[in-house]
């Protein structure tokens, strides 16, 4: 094989394998616009919060303790030497069930039957609230995530596609993380544990049931604030996971919140509606990001993997709207 | 595995003796800003019987039956359900006592399958949480196919067999109406409202439909409240006839009462306005 088509091929799996992180963080957005209708602008900044969380439990640190610096004079940082990661993870997990809970309690449930702006500005007060949140409770520096995932690149990998490439040719081989191996083969249980529970339970039924039609639903006896309390806290621990995966990545700080920006695109792609979507949105965005940045890259001076998902996007409102997956809109009239 | 059932599974049975008042609507007023949609209405509802209300376009049959099921929250009045007495329904819990209905627009979910559509029917039966649908083995499967079992047999009684699999959206009108009354049915419930169960339907299946809503009454003992605007079939299928025009109730009695009130007559075709 000559070494511009394993170029190649390596761009493509790079690719698909980023386009699985964006999936990740679009899929939170997917659940709870299904379920409530309604876009969720935090979706990010919880990521962002449930790695801050991790991270804390983790290394031990004191939850507020700036601000009880601050007011006290005092000089608390640590407690002992933090927990094991799994249990972090399982706490995490809790934290994010409350929060959900809370969210339900202090927000939607006044909400009920308003406008879908409405609720979208909520969520944006929202996402302002957690960044502040998580600011507070546990520092503003950049925190480094380690729970033990394997990364760095799969030598592995390198020596066996070197072995490809026709001899003679200068071929090093293939460069793949193995933290995004990892990621995507997390993702991928993820989303068929979602996607079984959501088929062949009866509380998965009902989810569906109220993505379909909340007055029916409701007619046949399924609360709302429960689902709704129940899909925050999926979309929550779908947070979680991409937190996890975000952060062990490129490092625990602000703009991880930003990844949510990137998940957009890939919503426009898939539909809003279309957990399928919102996978195969991210590898279209992923792919197509990694190659425009390879091939097209060059000609124009490069750094367009920054808005290459955009314009991609952008093409596909202009033709379908409602993306690859999504619910056709059809109004009655 | 094999859930073996009687024929008596599928059953509405809540402790009442046939005759007895299921649901009492005593002097409920109901108004959207000025609009008043209900006013001062009572009447009853009991054990076993069909009981239609009928009316002209606007008369306020839905918003009786939205009451009823607590999507309404009348301003003034109670329901007094199976003994219990309140001012406000709320819906899900009105599904969970017994309380199911179908809509006038049909309201089914689209995306499921007649098969699960039916079985999100029977949510308020199962009774497993969701730490054990999470894990989904032993005691949440096993109820699983319980229910599955169930829905089955009112796959058979609504002879829908052939269209289990396919996602309702797909279906024509009148099927889906069926799968509605299925999806009611499933929940076993003790009162059952249907919002005009035959609207847009042609001769055959108005036949169809009828001899179903009657099979239920018989068979299951399914106390059932609803609303049709085709006099024929209320006439037909109903034990006792409320009648509401302008949001007031004009006559109730038995189907034959009604046909001679002067007061429904004259709110059906007009009252000649000269002499």
């Amino acid at each position: 094989m000559s070494p511009a088509f394993l170029n190649f091929v390596e761009i493509v799996l790079n690719g698909l394998m980023t386009g699985v992180m964006y999936s990740l963080v679009a899929l939170g957005f997917v659940l709870i616009f299904k379920a409530s209708g309604i876009f969720n602008f935090a979706q990010g900044v919880m990521a962002l919060f449930a790695a801050l969380t991790l991270v804390g439990l983790q290394t031990g640190q004191v939850p507020f303790s700036h601000l009880i610096n601050a007011i006290f004079g005092t000089e608390i940082h640590h407690w002992g030497g933090g927990m094991h990661t799994v249990f972090a993870i399982l706490i995490t997990m809790a934290v994010m069930i409350i929060l959900a809970f809370l969210i339900e309690k202090i927000v939607l449930k006044h909400l009920v039957n308003q406008e879908p702006i409405i609720l979208f500005m909520a969520t944006i007060g929202l996402a302002y609230f957690l960044e502040g949140a998580g600011d507070l409770m546990w520092g503003a520096d950049v925190k480094v995530l380690n729970v033990g995932l394997p990364s760095g690149g799969s030598f592995w990998w390198e020596d066996v596609t070197r072995e490809w490439a026709s001899t003679g040719s200068e071929y090093w081989g293939m460069y793949i993380d193995k933290l995004d191996v990892t990621a995507t083969v997390i993702a991928l249980i993820l989303v068929t544990v979602l996607t079984a529970f959501s088929q062949y339970t009866a509380t998965g039924r009902a989810l569906r049931a109220v993505a379909d039609d909340h007055q029916a639903a409701m007619s046949v006896g399924i609360s709302l604030r429960t689902i709704w309390v129940i899909v925050w806290s999926i979309a929550g621990f779908v947070a979680l996971v991409a937190g996890i995966m975000w952060g062990s990545k490129s490092g625990i700080q602000f703009s991880l919140s930003l990844i949510a920006l990137k998940a957009l695109p890939v919503l426009i792609l898939g539909g809003f509606t279309s957990i399928p979507g919102a996978i195969i949105g991210g590898l279209i965005i992923g792919v197509g990001e990694k190659l425009a940045e390879a091939y097209v890259g060059p000609l124009v001076g490069g750094a367009i993997e920054n808005w290459f998902a955009y314009m991609l996007a952008l093409a596909f409102l202009l033709f379908r709207p409602q993306g690859l997956f999504g619910d056709k809109i059809i109004e009655r009239i | 595995m094999n859930v073996q059932f009687s024929s008596s599974k599928i059953s509405t049975d809540d402790g009442l003796s046939p005759g007895e008042t299921i649901l009492h609507v005593d002097n409920i007023s109901l108004s959207f800003g000025g609009v008043k949609a209900i006013q001062d209405v009572s009447f009853d509802i009991k054990k076993g019987e069909v009981r239609a209300i009928i009316g002209p376009n606007g008369a306020g049959k839905t918003s009786m039956l939205n009451v009823i099921n607590g999507f309404y929250h009348p301003q003034q009045g109670t329901i007094t359900y199976r003994g219990e007495e309140r001012r406000k329904m709320r819906t899900h819990i009105a599904a969970k006592q017994g309380i199911a209905r179908t809509f006038q627009n049909i309201a089914l979910f689209t995306g499921m399958s007649t098969l699960d559509n039916i079985m999100a029917g029977r949510i308020t039966l199962q009774k497993r949480n969701l730490i054990w649908h999470a894990l989904w083995h032993g005691p949440a499967q096993r109820e699983e196919l319980e229910h599955r079992a169930a829905v089955e047999q009112i796959i058979d009684f609504l002879e829908l067999e052939h269209i289990r699999k396919t996602p309702v959206g797909r279906l024509p009108y009148g099927l889906k109406k069926r799968v509605e009354l299925g999806r009611a049915l499933a929940a076993e419930p003790a009162l059952l409202l249907l919002d005009e169960p035959m609207a847009g339907m042609n001769l055959e299946e108005k036949e169809d439909m009828s001899r179903f809503i009657l099979d239920v009454n018989n068979q299951f003992g399914t106390t059932i409240a609803l609303i049709e605007h085709d006099m024929g079939v209320v006439m037909d299928l109903s034990d006792r006839v409320m009648v509401l025009d302008y949001g007031r109730k004009i006559g109730d009695g038995t189907p034959d009462e009604v046909r001679n009130n002067q007061n429904v007559i004259d709110a059906y075709l007009g009252v000649p306005h000269d002499e």
